[in-house]
């Protein structure tokens, strides 16, 4: 255990040293994606502070939520995303049957030696709005709704980890995932509204199927105390379970594709 | 050479079936994000400066399903992948030129993407939310000549951004700079008209604004025929201006090009 984690921390290091070799570029992909990001979110600031709120939440909120969401992306996403998107070439090319006959497990020397250090962007923006808009905020600061927002940013990341694992596992039994990738950023794209905008049917599949209403809604609606469709008063706690839920399944649906992964190179 | 390059392009897109239908379902939601962000927004008050609810809907409609799906994202890819592998050498060799092979390749896979899924979206939804005739029949003729610069538009900033990573070289960042900037000065999200008033005049003298913003103001009738012709004008005049850009910075590139691949 403690070799295997040894490995895994030396992987990294090798990978982000590799990376800082380009600091500059490095610097410059950090600006550009949060450039990006700003974009987005410029034109929801136009909206919420010309129409005063949307789904009843003012700009504070809604920059809050934003903050959440892209922070907790950024860090589920930097040990999986670029990583698992590719899986799908990994099986069709045979790189990944070189992967299970080396002393340690797929997911981890993937995940881990691929870790994606270009997420600083995001973190920043995300640390900034969160920031920024906390102090606005009233809310009742005490240790345990300090530790709620921690633990509801780490269940957050380990949703995102989740998700992206089970998409790319599905690589193994279906030949091709990337396009199932376009899917769940549809739906990440929403988890950026407050959730009680949409459909009752669309707001049932954001907490059930595809559970990206987690994701920002719904721990910041449980921290600020105001009502969720659905969840009710067991909103704060759903935050905490929905990401290590999310995590076991991921497990178990990679363990049962990978029993059925044939290969496909040759 | 341009319409083979258009058609194979095409050809390619329409090989991918599960990928059309995940992309089928991605626009309907985007759709339905957007009317309901609206819906949201607006309540019960009937109009905010001078928009209903209803052009609102429209708007979103048309702009996500047609105009802002548009996306030229992956045309900078390609170029950053080409100056990354080398391939770029080979395609100089080729006897045509590289920018517009690109042009056509886009155009291609764009065409199947807006009659495959972007109007497939367009008709469902307007039968289910309702969809606003244009203004008059001259603002709909103008429209549909805006329909063109508007493609020409986010085609030629795809174009411009991609050959800037001949200097730079680094797409990706380009990439994301194009994304930020093209989600804010297009108009394609927030009409520019909810903007602040001073960003709200810079933003719709530039040419992003003509990608979403000017098409579609002008099919809802919030200008006067002589405005919007005017302003059709004045997005043709931009147009062949990022053109003349896009030549002369071909020209030049080819001049510096080092290829580090090989």
């Amino acid at each position: 255990m403690a070799q295997s984690l040894s490995l895994l921390v030396y992987l990294m290091g090798l990978r982000v040293r590799t990376r800082l070799e380009y600091r500059a570029g490095l610097f410059i992909a950090w600006l550009a994606q949060a450039c990006g990001y700003a974009g987005v979110y410029a034109g929801i600031w136009v909206i919420v502070t010309r129409f005063e709120h949307l789904g009843g939440w003012d700009w504070p909120e809604i920059a809050l939520m934003l903050g959440f969401h892209v922070l907790g992306y950024a860090l589920g996403a930097s040990f999986t995303f670029v990583q698992l998107r590719n899986m799908e070439e990994l099986v069709r090319l045979g790189t990944f049957d070189a992967l299970l006959v080396r002393p340690v497990n797929p997911w981890l020397y993937l995940c881990f030696s691929g870790i994606n250090i270009e997420y600083g962007g995001h973190i920043l923006l995300g640390l900034l709005l969160i920031s920024w808009s906390l102090p606005q905020l009233a809310v009742d600061w005490t240790l345990l709704s300090v530790l709620q927002l921690l633990a509801s940013l780490v269940s957050a990341a380990l949703l995102t980890g989740a998700i992206i694992t089970i998409i790319g596992a599905s690589a193994f039994v279906l030949g091709r995932s990337r396009y199932l990738f376009g899917i769940y950023f549809d739906f990440w794209e929403l988890a950026r509204y407050p959730l009680n905008i949409f459909a009752a049917p669309l707001q049932i599949v954001m907490l059930t199927i595809i559970p990206l209403g987690f994701m920002a809604y719904v721990p910041v609606a449980g921290l600020l105390g105001r009502p969720v469709p659905f969840l009710g008063d067991f909103a704060p706690v759903a935050a905490l379970l929905a990401g290590p839920t999310a995590a076991l399944i991921a497990a178990w649906f990679w363990r049962f594709c990978l029993r059925r992964y044939q290969g496909a190179g040759g | 050479m341009f319409l083979a390059f258009a058609l194979s392009a095409f050809r390619v897109r329409s090989a991918y079936r599960a990928q059309v239908w995940a992309m089928l379902f991605g626009g309907s939601l985007d759709v339905l994000a957007r009317i309901s962000i609206w819906t949201a927004v607006f309540g019960g008050a009937a109009t905010v400066d001078g928009v209903t609810l209803p052009q609102m809907v429209t708007y979103a409609v048309i702009g996500a399903a047609f105009l802002s799906a548009w996306d030229t994202t992956e045309l900078v890819r390609e170029v950053g992948a080409d100056i990354r592998s080398g391939d770029v050498i080979g395609q100089l060799l080729k006897p045509y030129a590289y920018p517009l092979a690109l042009f056509a390749k886009q155009i291609g896979s764009r065409v199947f993407d807006s009659l495959v899924v972007g109007l497939p979206v367009l008709v469902v939804m307007a039968l289910i939310f309702g969809l606003q005739a244009p203004a008059s029949f001259g603002h709909g003729v103008l429209f549909v000549f805006y329909c063109l610069v508007s493609i020409g538009m986010i085609m030629g900033i795809g174009l411009l951004f991609g050959l800037l990573s001949f200097w730079v070289l680094d797409a990706h960042s380009l990439e994301w700079f194009m994304r930020g900037m093209v989600s804010v000065l297009a108009g394609g999200f927030v009409p520019l008209w909810f903007f602040p008033a001073g960003f709200a005049e810079v933003a719709a003298a530039l040419p992003f604004s003509w990608i979403t913003f000017h098409p579609m103001a002008t099919y809802l009738g919030q200008e006067d025929l002589p405005t919007s012709a005017m302003l059709l004008v004045a997005g043709a005049a931009w147009l062949t201006g990022l053109f003349g850009l896009i030549a002369w910075l071909w020209s030049r590139t080819t001049l510096r090009l080092t290829v580090q691949g090989g």
